[in-house]
């Protein structure tokens, strides 16, 4: 375009100089919301990266039994509850146990019991400790390593065995390797047998809460609790993964039976869990993306205001050059060029503060944001779209201002 | 063919009661070459007439040729178009942009028609020097006294070269030396062929033009020609008679209710009215 050069396009960088603070406060809006649209798209592209990156090494082949019949497919609420299975109320039983264990097709069973209890070690204490009741196959299911020590024997109690996570053998103990210790719970001693490898600490999962658990052998806390604790789930792991969707189906027959027809219970698949973790995730980011574009309106409101006051003020500037001949489109563009310049500094602001955040989720979370380059020339895209959009207002009534009036304010 | 032709011309602003005529049925003919002086009191319709002619504003009623072809309804954008091609502004308070420096200040006409950015500093570098100011190029306007700014201002209405330069006031913000270095300037660009049209209240400096229009009250009431290097016999007396005061404004200062009297206010040259007034004053 042959009108917009550069002695225009430097008149209209000129303005900046002028009132720096004020263009900052006005690209503020940009730049919040391009900083925090690019983030939230980052976060839960990673965040799902990161889950079906889980999935795909350590949960294929594992069929995951809860009580209650939960809704997975569709986004309702209840499915909120697979996030951190410890939430899920109801409990499953021994006999649900040998079930599973008798399906054909199941290579080895974990049932999972959870309670809270005081922990008492010899360096520290949890007034609300995480102790988890399960079998020696957890450690296979789950495709989790330990450090020292060996895992639980088997599903007697042959012996009050603790295999302790890894932060929690710091909190408890004061030491990385506290083989061979005691640790209270509830008053009842065991003894430190293994220390678990830290758990992938991928974001909604519960491996940051079992890097603080004791692990003890199912029936050890059967006893310790009066039988009264909560199995919230058994994982199976199946002998050929390829089958898995066979073997999910006779066993919620077999469950169904045992039962007496009802579906008081759910089986997930490694798939309906990345779906499920996925619908939830997309919900989520929609609605954050739908706030953030909120901001980007009002910060393109913002910069329609300050661009409103700016052409009052240059009133006359807008007279003399409407006297020497500059025509309404010149003035148009001239602020059009002005505004969106605004809003795209202020985009590249707000891109530049989003990898800085994602630098510092980087640091200090396990979360890992994956920043494309496409949400990047999306979010700029926007940012210049909002420039022009709501430049063109002030833009349009500068440039159809009268010349006479416009020469005449000062 | 005369390079402006006014024909019964007339400006109102406001509606209804409150109409106020600026400019009241003018005919004026101005040809090429001519230096042409406007005078008259404030309020007299001098700015209208060269907003009018400037073809900033459009006049409410009458015709206007320039060069021939009627302007006097065109659209915003071909009206731009002929101020930025045929017509040179210059204004009493300079107006030149305070961001820019001399020569973006001067080369944003020809920016407007399109010009590279080499070709149109090339020009106005070219108009500075023969206005004798190049070596301020790159100077900003606060940094230039009044003639010098004024000089820009000029060196800005010519780069274009216009086919009619418009001056109002041009000398009205400077002192006698600054004023005199503007008018030398604009001389020597009428001395060139320029057609050159300017307001002043200073009966001393039509001596710099060819030609002097007077008005009162939106009309002309006396256009005489006379020679460069004369104050105009008109001026002159307006020169030593300045405040100009008349039987008329005596008695409007001294009494309204005397002034309410039709006999009085039936004379033309009675201060600004209103149509209302007008209407009332025939009955």
């Amino acid at each position: 375009m042959k009108i917009i050069n550069d002695i225009q396009f430097k008149s209209s960088l000129d303005a900046f100089r002028l009132a720096k603070l004020r263009n900052f406060w006005t690209m503020l809006g940009v730049i919040i919301g391009v900083a925090s649209f690019i983030l939230i798209v980052g976060i839960s592209e990673g965040i799902k990266l990161q889950i079906n990156n889980q999935i795909n090494t350590s949960e294929a082949g594992v069929l995951t039994i809860r009580p209650q019949d939960i809704q997975v497919a569709g986004s309702s609420l209840d499915s909120l509850a697979l996030f951190s299975g410890i939430n899920v109320s109801g409990s499953l039983t021994n006999r649900d146990i040998s079930t599973v264990t008798n399906t054909p097709g199941i290579k080895s069973v974990a049932p999972m019991a959870a309670i809270t209890a005081k922990v008492v070690g010899s360096g520290g204490k949890y007034n609300n400790g995480l102790v988890i009741g399960t079998s020696s196959s957890l450690l296979n299911i789950l495709g989790q390593s330990l450090s020292y020590g060996s895992f639980l024997n088997s599903l007697s109690n042959v012996q009050n065995q603790v295999i302790v996570g890894n932060s929690a053998s710091m909190d408890l103990f004061n030491e990385d390797v506290p083989l061979g210790q005691t640790v209270q719970i509830n008053g009842t001693n065991f003894v430190v047998e293994g220390i678990l490898n830290p758990f992938p600490a991928t974001p909604l999962s519960s491996g940051a809460e079992f890097n603080k658990a004791l692990f003890i052998n199912y029936g050890n806390l059967e006893s310790l609790t009066n039988n009264s604790a909560t199995t919230y789930q058994i994982l199976a792991l199946t002998k050929n993964p390829k089958n898995i969707n066979k073997i999910k189906q006779a066993l919620t027959n077999r469950l169904l039976v045992t039962h007496g027809g009802q579906k008081d219970f759910t089986i997930l698949s490694p798939a309906q869990n990345a779906s499920s973790n996925n619908t939830i995730l997309n919900l989520l980011t929609k609605l954050i993306i739908g706030v953030s574009i909120i901001s980007l309106i009002v910060g393109g409101i913002g910069i329609m205001n300050v661009m409103l006051v700016s052409i009052t003020e240059r009133m006359h500037e807008i007279g003399i050059r409407k006297s020497l001949g500059a025509t309404n489109r010149q003035i148009l563009d001239q602020f059009l060029i002005e505004s969106t310049t605004l809003s795209i500094i202020g985009g590249i602001i707000g891109i530049i503060l989003a990898f800085l955040a994602d630098l510092l989720f980087r640091m200090f979370t396990n979360i890992r944001p994956a920043i494309s380059f496409e949400i990047v020339v999306i979010a700029l895209l926007i940012a210049s779209g909002i420039g022009i959009i709501f430049g063109s207002v002030p833009a349009y009534k500068a440039a159809h201002k009268d010349p006479i009036e416009a020469l005449r304010s000062e | 063919m005369p390079l402006i032709k006014l024909d019964n011309v007339s400006k109102l602003y406001g509606f209804g009661d409150a109409t106020t005529i600026a400019l009241d049925e003018i005919d004026l003919v101005i040809n090429k070459g001519e230096f042409v002086a406007v005078m008259g009191p404030s309020g007299s319709g001098k700015s209208t007439l060269m907003n009018i002619i400037g073809l900033l504003d459009r006049p409410s009623q009458g015709r206007y040729l320039l060069e021939g072809k009627s302007v006097a309804r065109l659209r915003s954008d071909q009206a731009a178009k002929i101020r930025r091609d045929s017509i040179g502004f210059i204004f009493q308070s300079f107006n030149l942009l305070t961001r820019l420096n001399v020569i973006d200040n001067v080369s944003l006409p020809l920016i407007y028609k399109g010009y590279t950015k080499s070709k149109s500093y090339r020009l106005a570098s070219s108009i500075l020097d023969k206005i004798g100011i190049q070596s301020r190029e790159y100077f900003y306007p606060s940094q230039l006294s009044g003639g010098q700014a004024q000089c820009v201002a000029i060196a800005r209405a010519i780069v274009n070269n216009p086919k009619l330069i418009i001056a109002d006031e041009p000398t009205g913000n400077l002192d006698s030396a600054g004023a005199r270095l503007v008018m030398e300037i604009l001389s020597e660009i009428h001395a060139a062929g320029n057609t050159i049209i300017f307001v002043t209240h200073n009966p001393d400096l039509t001596r710099y033009a060819t030609r002097v229009v007077y008005m009162h009250d939106g009309n002309i009431i006396h256009d005489e020609k006379t020679a460069i290097g004369r104050v105009a016999p008109r001026a002159r007396e307006e020169l030593y008679t300045l405040p100009i005061q008349t039987v008329d404004d005596d008695i409007a200062g001294v009494s309204a209710l005397i002034k309410a009297i039709p006999a009085h206010n039936s004379n033309p040259r009675s201060s600004n009215r209103t149509k209302k007034n007008q209407r009332k004053h025939r009955k």
